[in-house]
């Protein structure tokens, strides 16, 4: 292994409360230089997890110590930008944050909204799938990425997609990369489509008592089915908002991009229909809201371990979100543990933050699996330290589709190179 | 005689087995009743199934999928065949699992925003379903009216809206699926989004029938716009036509359909079934549809007519109304067959290329045009760049087939070589396998088959599609071409 790539920093069980690391850290700022990681480590029988703005150490994963552990970050930048197509070209460890600021000086971004943008990078973002409250109208990762380079356990570089926006040839192998945690290749290229800024945002908040939640219900099945919009539709349990706008009430957040004429329309459509209960609030800064918004969550980077943080990703029919929201607020009441969440609406997504000892998070967690379970939705442990995960089952359970699973990660990596028991079932 | 050869028939086994799975109203399997069935919406090639089944659910699927894996039979889906790529053409003599009979929309929940639809519900049916609420569902294939949702799962169809909204594998939820050994899975059964494991939604979207085929749909449906406005502009150059496009874009618009048509293709559709009046003497049109909040298109249209005169544009319009609007997009979306009233054969090819690299690609077709000696007409989703050349020809006069391959392959080539894909949203089939090459290397195409085989492992279900022939056998492949266009 070439010496300038080697960081070795012998952890402890301080600096790996999270596991998936090594003591040997490789930097690789080139594809070449991954190639020759990737292909040694396999010929060798060596393990290697991967990582890359390091904020998802907590996610998944069953392993403590690799032999190897790549690192992308300093694996970063802009390949190419072609403006007048809006597609952009990026290596892995470039921060979401870093890109959305390059590309803001052309008008245009990338519709994604994950948590943590100032350090989660988009080869992570895409790695993990990660999205954010303006899923409902932005999309996924799964919508925007239109290529990649991939680096498979053996060393082969695979191409997927391609440059142009739309594109059927073949099967659509970006699918396979998006969400699948690492352990199928190393990304080390992505091309993703754009949008141009939205001319005009707003924030409009609705908040109502805990007993009025019914009446926040019934407006956003209003909004849903009337000619609004909406870039998100958020709520918030009072403890969430209490954080966010010191509000100890429901708080239903409703994003709006569009022209200013269009913008301001729906502000006064939801103002002449909102529930008699509700407060509403137009945010004044409502790109500063969001930013806070999505670096509150805590991750491996932000989680210190001075108590014990558990977030889960909860997806249901978008309606169920409510039911689910209610059943955190009543855990929290409960008085055991804090639990902040919110819950989108329009997509059916939600982020659960528990935070308490040891035992009552553990406790909590398999209380929602199976509370979501119920819903027919799934609840997977986002972040959580290491030791607690070996506890839980953190993707749930994944029935009659496991065999594929098994099968699609046997042909891509036969020896579990990459990112072994990381992911579901121990793939 | 042909009662004794119906009886001989009747012996064969798997047919009496099929019989027994399916019923007997529900299968065909004499030679005059399965000649419908040698080809899709890809008619130069012609291949003769076993037989064509109809199950009416999914264990008929299953049950038939099981008896043929289990004896090597080779099999495939067909939705309503208007595939353009032969991706429903039974080259191995298979047999034909027809989806039609599992028409229903079994489920619409507007709340949670999501139908479930059986494969062979057509496309267009889901939106008159729902508009009533004022719903509707996005993909919106030109041959919608007639092709199955079932169909454009395998295909992942596009669409003149797509450019807004998406493609199919954008509006899918969750799928019921029948793979090649029989085994009914089924994909986020409740529709919920990301579902621990690998993406199996996103690799069987689009795999052209080749890893399973899908019983039960979940799709998302969306609310309709407030309003819509449509935009008609004529231009005397086609470059500016094509500047007029990026400029839309760049302007921070998004239209909800950007198209555009060149003079050959004008000529075809205002001698097609839905003449509009457009002028013979153009270079090229653009239809462009803006929608959302009433309140917020009224600036957006003056955006749009700026940066056509801008562009130098001769006219350009405001649909006055959903009459004229409508006779636009019909114009439109006829496009293909209204190539017939100009020429006795059209073969559709579905390139894709960077915007910006219209110009420039527009100027390599009108070469191959020339070097073939046949005319080109270019129908384009001009917004993502989707380019539908139209190779005019006369299968009458020998050789001309060919030559239409030849030249349509040189059309896919001048796409790829501009950093394109050969194929936006029509699929590979057979059409277009060999040219895969273009834009994958052989380790890629390895990697793509050692997904079917994870799904699909004897490979009996719609063998020969999607992928070349093995390049160690280039010499095959030569001899397969050249059959493949005298035939």
């Amino acid at each position: 292994m070439d010496k300038h790539l080697l960081d070795v920093a012998p952890l402890t069980d301080s600096s790996n409360r999270f596991g998936n690391l090594s003591s040997n850290l490789l930097y690789p700022e080139s594809e070449d230089e991954v190639v020759d990681i990737v292909t040694k480590a396999n010929e060798s029988g060596k393990k290697l997890s991967i990582v890359s703005g390091g904020t998802k150490l907590g996610y998944g994963g069953l392993k403590s110590n690799y032999d190897l552990t790549l690192s992308l970050k300093k694996f970063s930048g802009i390949v190419e930008h072609t403006v007048g197509d809006m597609t952009v070209t990026v290596k892995p460890g470039t921060t979401i944050l870093e890109l959305q600021t390059f590309l803001s000086r052309y008008n245009q971004m990338v519709s994604l909204d994950p948590s943590c943008p100032s350090t989660a990078t988009i080869g992570g973002t895409i790695a993990a799938n990660e999205s954010g409250p303006k899923r409902l109208k932005y999309g996924s990762a799964r919508d925007h990425v239109i290529g990649m380079r991939v680096v498979y356990a053996d060393g082969k570089i695979i191409r997927t997609g391609g440059k142009v926006v739309k594109n059927v040839a073949g099967y659509d192998m970006n699918k396979l990369f998006i969400g699948s945690m690492g352990t199928l290749g190393v990304i080390t290229e992505i091309t993703l489509k754009l949008r141009p800024i939205p001319k005009h945002t707003s924030l409009v908040m609705l908040t109502v008592r805990e007993e009025a939640l019914d009446e926040l219900t019934a407006f956003t099945k209003l909004i849903q089915d009337s000619l609004l919009e909406p870039v998100s539709l958020e709520i918030l349990t009072p403890t969430m908002s209490k954080k966010l706008i010191n509000r100890d009430e429901y708080c239903l957040l409703i994003a709006l991009e569009d022209v200013k004429k269009a913008v301001q329309f729906q502000e006064v459509w939801i103002d002449q229909h909102k529930p008699n209960e509700a407060v509403m609030t137009v945010h004044p800064n409502p790109n500063y809201f969001w930013q806070s918004f999505n670096e509150l969550i805590p991750n491996s980077l932000t989680d210190l371990g001075e108590s014990t943080h558990g977030v889960l990703k909860v997806g249901t029919r978008n309606l169920d979100v409510f039911p689910l929201l209610q059943e955190c607020a009543r855990i929290h009441h409960e008085g055991n543990l804090k639990i902040e969440a919110s819950g989108g609406a329009g997509h059916g997504l939600s982020t659960i933050i528990i935070s308490g000892n040891n035992a009552n998070v553990v406790n909590a967690i398999i209380h929602l699996q199976s509370f979501a379970s119920d819903l027919k939705g799934y609840a997977i442990v986002k972040h959580l330290p290491i030791e607690l995960r070996k506890e839980l089952n953190v993707w749930g359970e994944s029935d009659g589709l496991f065999k594929l699973f098994k099968s699609i990660k046997q042909k891509q990596d036969p020896n579990n190179t990459l990112n072994e028991q990381r992911f579901i079932g121990g793939i | 005689m042909l009662l004794s050869k119906k009886k001989k028939q009747k012996l064969d086994p798997d047919i009496l087995a099929l019989t027994e799975i399916v019923g007997a109203k529900s299968i065909l399997h004499y030679k005059e009743d399965l000649l419908s069935y040698d080809c899709d919406g890809f008619t130069i090639h012609k291949a003769m199934p076993k037989a064509v089944i109809f199950p009416k659910n999914t264990e008929e699927v299953a049950a038939a999928v099981k008896y043929c894996a289990d004896r090597s039979i080779p099999f495939l889906a067909r939705g309503a065949g208007t595939g353009l790529s032969g991706g429903a053409i039974p080259l191995n003599n298979e047999v034909i699992i027809s989806l039609v009979k599992m028409k229903h929309l079994l489920e619409v929940d507007y709340e949670n925003r999501q139908a479930v639809v059986q494969p062979g519900f057509v496309n267009l049916k889901l939106t008159n379903s729902i508009s009533h609420k004022g719903y509707y569902y996005a993909p919106d294939p030109s041959s919608q009216y007639v092709c199955t949702i079932g169909g454009n799962v395998a295909e992942n169809a596009g669409g003149a809206h797509c450019l807004k909204y998406g493609v199919t594998t954008n509006h899918i939820l969750g799928l019921e699926v029948v793979l090649p050994d029989g085994e009914i899975i089924e994909i986020s059964n409740n529709g919920v989004l990301d579902m621990p494991g690998y993406d199996l939604l996103g690799i069987l979207t689009g795999s052209e029938g080749t890893l399973g085929i899908v019983t039960k749909i979940i799709v998302r449906i969306l609310k309709n716009p407030e309003a819509k406005k449509t935009v008609l502009a004529y231009f005397d150059n086609v470059e500016d036509g094509s500047h007029a496009v990026s400029d839309i874009i760049s302007a921070g618009i998004i239209p909800a359909a950007l198209e555009m048509m060149d003079q050959t293709a004008i000529e075809g559709v205002e001698k097609g079934a839905f003449p509009v009046g457009h002028p013979d003497d153009i270079e090229a049109l653009l239809l462009i549809e803006v929608d959302g909040i009433a309140e917020g298109i009224e600036e957006q249209i003056e955006q749009i007519l700026t940066v056509c005169r801008n562009r130098n544009v001769r006219e350009v319009k405001v649909a006055r109304d959903e009459e004229e609007r409508g006779r636009w997009w019909a114009n439109r979306k006829t496009g293909f067959g209204a190539m017939g009233a100009i020429s006795p054969d059209y073969l559709v090819q579905d390139g894709v290329i960077p915007r910006s690299k219209l110009p420039e690609v527009l100027e390599r077709i009108r070469s191959i045009s020339d070097e073939y000696g046949l005319r080109i007409a270019n129908i384009f989703h001009a917004g993502d760049g989707n380019l539908h050349p139209l190779i005019l020809f006369d299968s009458r006069i020998e050789g001309e087939t060919g030559k239409a391959l030849k030249a349509g392959t040189a059309c896919l080539k001048a796409c790829a070589d501009a950093g394109g894909s050969i194929t936006g949203e029509h699929g590979v089939g057979i059409e277009k396998k060999e040219e895969m090459r273009f834009i994958f290397s052989d380790e890629e195409i390895d990697a793509q088959t050692a997904i079917r085989d994870v799904f699909n492992p004897n490979n009996l279900l719609n063998q020969g599609k999607l992928f070349p022939t093995p390049s160690r056998c280039m010499d095959i492949k030569k001899v397969i071409k050249e059959t493949a266009i005298t035939k």
